[in-house]
């Protein structure tokens, strides 16, 4: 006895963790939502390259598109492009696109599409960069002298690359000081102000590069923002080149890296590039399962979402069913509530998903009551079993035809679906409760009849909740903590609740 | 909800034995599924009680197809009082009691007049299975009707009072006797209305008694009191409980007996899920003495001996007797 303790403890220890560890990582590692309500936003981003071509020259056009080996992934990618042949190629951390055409005339245009989403899963690359630089820009006269005398109080205001970064652009931003004003000769637009820090860092030997990002913000005309990243040795760090603020947003897209403009056009002029983003949103798990056919990583593949979608439909259903079970099993074995038959309320509770609850139990309860009184009077006329179950049956299914047709009469479209109430059930429903009445009388015929209506009610309820057929669905290896938990039930030797209540003439004294 | 976890402590202080514990620690522990059919089947039980030559009542037949329902004139001969039971009923159902016959109908024990073809569809009934366990097909089965001793008269309503002793591994644990009321129509069942009237192992005296889950100390039919009561040729009674074990193997079980008038103590069915009201009837819980019981045997199965039928009704009575209100 001993053994077969230890050894339900072992199976019940093995099965919740196996449960809890795949469900965990189905969640932390794998990235799917917990809940169907976590919707992602998708975003559709145009980028829209105008230009006038040069008549009788090839033209080439060339572009800069995001590299998305970072926290966005593409769902979808297109290049519109009339007569146009069209290549990526990616050069570093950069991917291009290039249009190229051998003859074309006046106004163009070419559209790059590219839809996409947060990253799901996935380990992220480790970043790597420089970390030092032999270069320096050259510089002389007196913006040598002006760059030297910034260089200093950086020097002495800074401890590492991070705040060495950060300290220069903040000087560079004050326009004041003499010798930003030099430097920056009178321009004092972004891309200036970064040439300027580029300037000084290069000095310094400390690496930095520049990020074009757009920024994922809806129906605003937007151009490329210019941010400033330098290596630490672990990760890149995002500067704002206008306040010196460290990090990138989270909402910003990374486009390109480097100083090269974002398109370049031989034979052509009058070259312009418009973005226009906007966003919707999408059910998470649809999302995941859209990234999914779009990466390398196929976690749902063997999910139950790898089902046709009708199939999905019935085992969201299906695995349900435990649920209900496991209700009644508590409502059985730790409250003590009487129930007809063991998993019959399960199945009424599986019929009331067509009936609808409020109009389920008054239709069970009108049948019930009308079979009730048939099979009474058929008492009388001594018949055996099998006939008297077969017409208490086809009573059963008249009684339904003839609410159904009522109903519909009366414009009750709920009428109609009590046709595939499970007429078995309620006819087995009947023949047990007249014999419970028989035997053991209308109070525990009344008692168990509740009982079930009440355990059903509340299994049909638990299976009804969306979220946690989500839950159950999406992550079933869930089931196997309710197997834990039903097998320690197995071996449950407290009392009931209701037994508190038998045996209170114990304690009267 | 402190109420009712101070009242689970209190219980459980008791030794009260609940239906979970009853079947983790007791059914599913001591019981042999494969000997179920043995206690399951009343005609099964009788052929191993009459071979191991303990005492059950006479069987007059039994009728396993609609076609065997013509025999039944041929069964009965001339007998004007017998018993017609399904062979697998649970909890009294199903079964028909004739005390006398009334030119050609007959007279149940409650004074009922039925005619030969409701006794027929009362043995069809049986045999299509309305009144077995899971509803699978039945044997009738037809038997020598128990008269009570004049004993219960006093306490008793009508129908066939019955004694009720729990045997863990041949150890007779607790003794109640069942007298049916005029509620539960003649059945010894405590579920069905009958009171239940717990029994001091040692000397086979009548203590308080159950009803509907409430103490009572009267008969709710007669107002005659209950306890008190010597039950004659107790230790007959005990030794034939004690004797069940060996019989069908099973290590949990609720002997029913009778005390018939002339036949003396007999068995009548043996049940593999004896219910929990026996501890009202005793005022004292089940788990103390199962408990006593499981060490007994844990001790002796150092010793490796093996107790006899009469040696384990001595542990018993030694251990349970007496103070019955108390330990």
């Amino acid at each position: 006895m001993r053994s077969l303790t230890l050894h339900l403890k072992v199976l019940i220890t093995v099965l919740v963790t196996l449960g809890v560890l795949i469900t965990a990582y189905q969640i932390f590692i794998l990235g799917i939502p917990v809940t169907e309500d976590e919707t992602d936003d998708l975003w559709n981003i145009d980028a829209k390259v105008e230009f006038v071509a040069t008549p009788h020259e090839p033209v080439k056009v060339q572009m800069f598109v995001p590299p998305l080996n970072q926290n966005y992934v593409s769902l979808n990618e297109s290049f519109i492009s009339n007569n146009y042949g069209v290549s990526i190629n990616r050069t570093g951390d950069n991917r291009k696109v290039t249009w190229s055409a051998r003859r074309a005339k006046g106004n163009q245009t070419l559209y790059y599409r590219l839809v996409l989403t947060k990253r799901y899963s996935g380990e992220q690359l480790k970043p790597k960069g420089p970390i030092f630089r032999d270069e320096q820009i050259p510089v002389d006269g007196p913006e040598k002298i002006a760059a030297e005398a910034l260089m200093a109080p950086i020097r002495q205001h800074s401890a590492d690359v991070e705040t060495f970064v950060g300290e220069t652009i903040k000087r560079v931003n004050n326009v004041n000081d003499d010798n930003v004003k030099l430097l920056l000769g009178g321009d004092q637009s972004t891309v200036n102000k970064a040439r300027v820090v580029d300037l000084l860092l290069s000095i310094a030997h400390v690496p930095m590069e520049r990020v074009h990002t757009l920024r994922l913000i809806a129906d605003q005309p937007q151009n490329p923002e210019l941010w400033l990243r330098s290596f630490n040795g672990d990760k890149w760090l995002y500067f704002n080149p206008e306040t010196g603020e460290q990090g990138l947003p989270a909402d910003r897209l990374m486009w390109w890296t480097g100083d090269e403009p974002l398109v370049t056009l031989d034979g052509g002029k009058k070259i312009q590039v418009n973005f226009t983003l906007n966003n919707s949103e999408m059910n998470a798990i649809r999302l995941a399962k859209l990234t999914d056919e779009n990466t390398d990583v196929d976690f749902l593949e063997y999910s139950l979402y790898g089902l046709p979608l009708q199939t999905q439909q019935t085992y969201q259903i299906m695995i349900m069913i435990p649920i209900g079970v496991l209700v009644i099993l508590i409502l059985r074995n730790l409250i003590g509530l009487q129930t007809l038959g063991t998993f019959t309320p399960v199945l009424i509770a599986l019929a009331f998903r067509e009936t609808q609850l409020g109009f389920g139990i008054a239709l069970f309860t009108l049948i019930t009551a009308l079979g009730l009184s048939l099979r009474s009077y058929l008492e009388h006329l001594k018949l055996q079993m099998l006939p008297r179950l077969s017409v208490v049956l086809t009573f059963v299914v008249v009684l339904i035809a003839v609410i159904s047709l009522l109903s519909h009469k009366l414009g009750l479209e709920r009428g109609l679906s009590v046709a595939l109430f499970p007429m078995v059930i309620l006819t087995m429903t009947i023949e047990r409760l007249s014999i419970t009445w028989e035997e053991r009388g209308a109070g525990h015929a009344m008692k168990v009849a509740i009982g079930t209506l009440f355990a059903a009610t509340l299994a049909h309820l638990l299976m009804m909740v969306p979220q946690l057929v989500y839950f159950v669905f999406t992550f079933p290896a869930i089931l196997l903590v309710m197997v834990g938990f039903m097998l320690a039930m197995g071996r449950y030797r407290g009392y009931r609740l209701t037994e508190l209540f038998r045996f209170k003439a114990f304690l009267k004294d | 909800m402190i109420g009712l976890w101070k009242r689970w402590k209190a219980l459980e202080a008791l030794g009260i034995m609940g239906i979970n514990r009853r079947n983790a620690d007791y059914v599913l522990k001591y019981n042999k599924r494969s000997l179920y059919p043995i206690v399951d089947d009343k005609i099964i039980t009788k052929q191993r009680a009459i071979e191991a030559g303990i005492h059950v009542p006479e069987m007059y037949g039994v009728i396993s197809t609609e076609k065997e329902i013509d025999k039944l004139d041929e069964i009965i001969g001339e007998r004007t009082d017998f018993v017609i039971k399904p062979a697998q009923g649970a909890g009294g159902d199903g079964i028909l009691v004739i005390a006398d016959r009334f030119e050609d109908r007959y007279k149940t024990v409650s004074g009922k007049i039925v005619s030969h073809e409701e006794i027929e569809h009362q043995i069809s009934s049986i045999l299509t299975g309305l009144y077995s366990l899971g509803g699978h097909r039945d044997r009738a089965l037809i038997e020598y009707r128990v008269t009570p001793d004049q004993i219960f008269k006093s306490i008793s309503y009508e129908g066939v009072p019955d004694i009720r002793i729990i045997v863990l591994m041949g150890y007779p644990v607790m003794a109640m006797l069942r007298l049916p009321t005029r509620q539960s129509g003649g059945k010894a069942n405590l579920h069905q209305g009958a009171i239940g009237v717990g029994v001091d192992l040692a000397t086979g005296i009548t203590l308080k008694g159950t009803w509907l889950n409430a103490k009572i100390t009267k008969h709710p039919d007669t107002t005659n009191a209950v306890d008190g009561v010597q039950l004659p040729n107790w230790d007959g009674f005990m030794r034939l409980a004690a004797g069940c074990y060996e019989l069908c193997g099973l290590g949990y079980i609720g002997v029913d007996m009778v005390l018939d008038q002339d036949k003396g103590p007999l068995i009548l069915e043996l049940n593999a899920r004896p219910g929990l009201n026996i501890q009202i009837a005793n005022d004292c819980g089940l788990t103390l003495r199962t408990h006593a019981v499981e060490a007994h045997l844990a001790q002796l199965a150092e010793q490796d001996v093996q107790e006899s039928p009469e040696e384990r009704v001595r542990f018993a009575q030694s251990l349970f007797g007496h103070v019955p209100n108390k330990d």
